[in-house]
């Protein structure tokens, strides 16, 4: 019943998902469901509204504030709850958050080998390979093989825990200020911060 | 604040498998047509068409079908190849259009862009 038949290659099937969303919206501009318009508004306002990270801005300032990442570590939803985030965006309602800190001796990576449980409010929508079913499984049983080929090799004496995160419980890593960041404004510093060093797949790095 | 429906819509996904993709803060497609299947998708839950709940079970179910039927590496892996097979069916289900046009124009479309 579906033309997937007709299209046997990768290539031909990545021409036929583009005819096939185009016919949909067509067909339905067509109709009077939609308007030519409609898209786009859409995933405008994923571009403007959504972003940036409030994961970042936790981070900065947990870096510049000490007793807010005691507290941060202690109880993440109370100290997220203090930061000055539209509501219903912070990810601190109705969800449980937990913060794994990242030292020289502890590196931290979060995982959902159930789904991809993440916690989305914080980090935003989980990066492609968050989601690929490989990679799931295989940050359990060898995180330290998959952290390498992201491009973080870690001293054998560091001691790696992975933290599943599930429908209870979502976790974020706390990522290590790197050097050279002494004289930077908590602005600044969490313009630094990407996703990944919140799932502990990356270091913070001076750009 | 009020809570808009895209909001709404992404916010329920979250930490969940039907997630959409994402990199370093935006919204990932790797194609044109994957953005147009994702705003579809949620414009029409915005209307009624559907509820945000059924085309998030269906797009569940389709990302299941694709995990049974094939290694974890196997790098034909396309989520938005999912979401658009959940979009589909439940944009058929919904009675908003036919089998028969939506096959028409695919081909038609898919023709055009081959010569």
């Amino acid at each position: 019943m579906s033309s997937y038949d007709h299209f046997s290659y990768d290539t031909d099937r990545e021409v036929y998902s583009a005819a096939r969303a185009r016919a949909l919206e067509a067909l339905l501009i067509k109709k009077g469901v939609i308007t030519g318009s409609t898209v786009d508004k859409v995933l405008e306002y994923f571009k403007t509204e959504m972003g940036p990270f409030n994961g970042a801005k936790i981070v900065a300032r947990a870096w510049v504030d000490p007793a807010f990442k005691a507290k941060l570590l202690d109880d993440a939803n109370a100290a997220i709850a203090e930061m000055d985030f539209p509501a219903g965006m912070s990810g601190a309602e109705g969800e449980h958050m937990k913060v794994a800190e990242n030292t020289a001796a502890v590196h931290n990576v979060i995982v959902c080998t159930l789904c991809s449980c993440y916690p989305w409010t914080t980090l935003g929508l989980p990066p492609y390979w968050f989601k690929d079913p490989t990679f799931r499984a295989r940050v359990v049983r060898e995180p330290r093989a998959v952290l390498q080929e992201f491009g973080v090799t870690l001293d054998p004496a560091v001691q790696v825990k992975v933290w599943d995160s599930s429908a209870q419980i979502r976790w974020f890593v706390l990522p290590e200020r790197p050097a050279g960041t002494e004289g930077m404004t908590e602005a600044k510093l969490s313009t630094l911060v990407t996703p990944e060093a919140m799932m502990g797949v990356a270091k913070v790095k001076v750009a | 604040m009020q809570t808009r429906f895209e909001h709404y819509a992404a916010t329920s996904m979250m930490g969940c498998k039907d997630s959409p993709p994402r990199t370093n803060g935006e919204l990932f497609f790797d194609d044109s047509w994957e953005s147009r299947a994702f705003g579809i998708a949620i414009a029409l839950a915005k209307k009624g068409h559907y509820e945000w709940e059924d085309f998030r079970q269906q797009l569940i179910t389709s990302i299941a079908e694709w995990e049974s039927e094939h290694e974890l590496d196997d790098p034909s892996w396309s989520y938005y190849q999912r979401w658009l097979l959940a979009l589909e069916r439940l944009t058929l289900a919904s009675e908003l259009i036919t089998p028969d046009e939506l096959e028409e124009l695919t081909l038609a479309i898919a023709q055009s862009a081959e010569t």
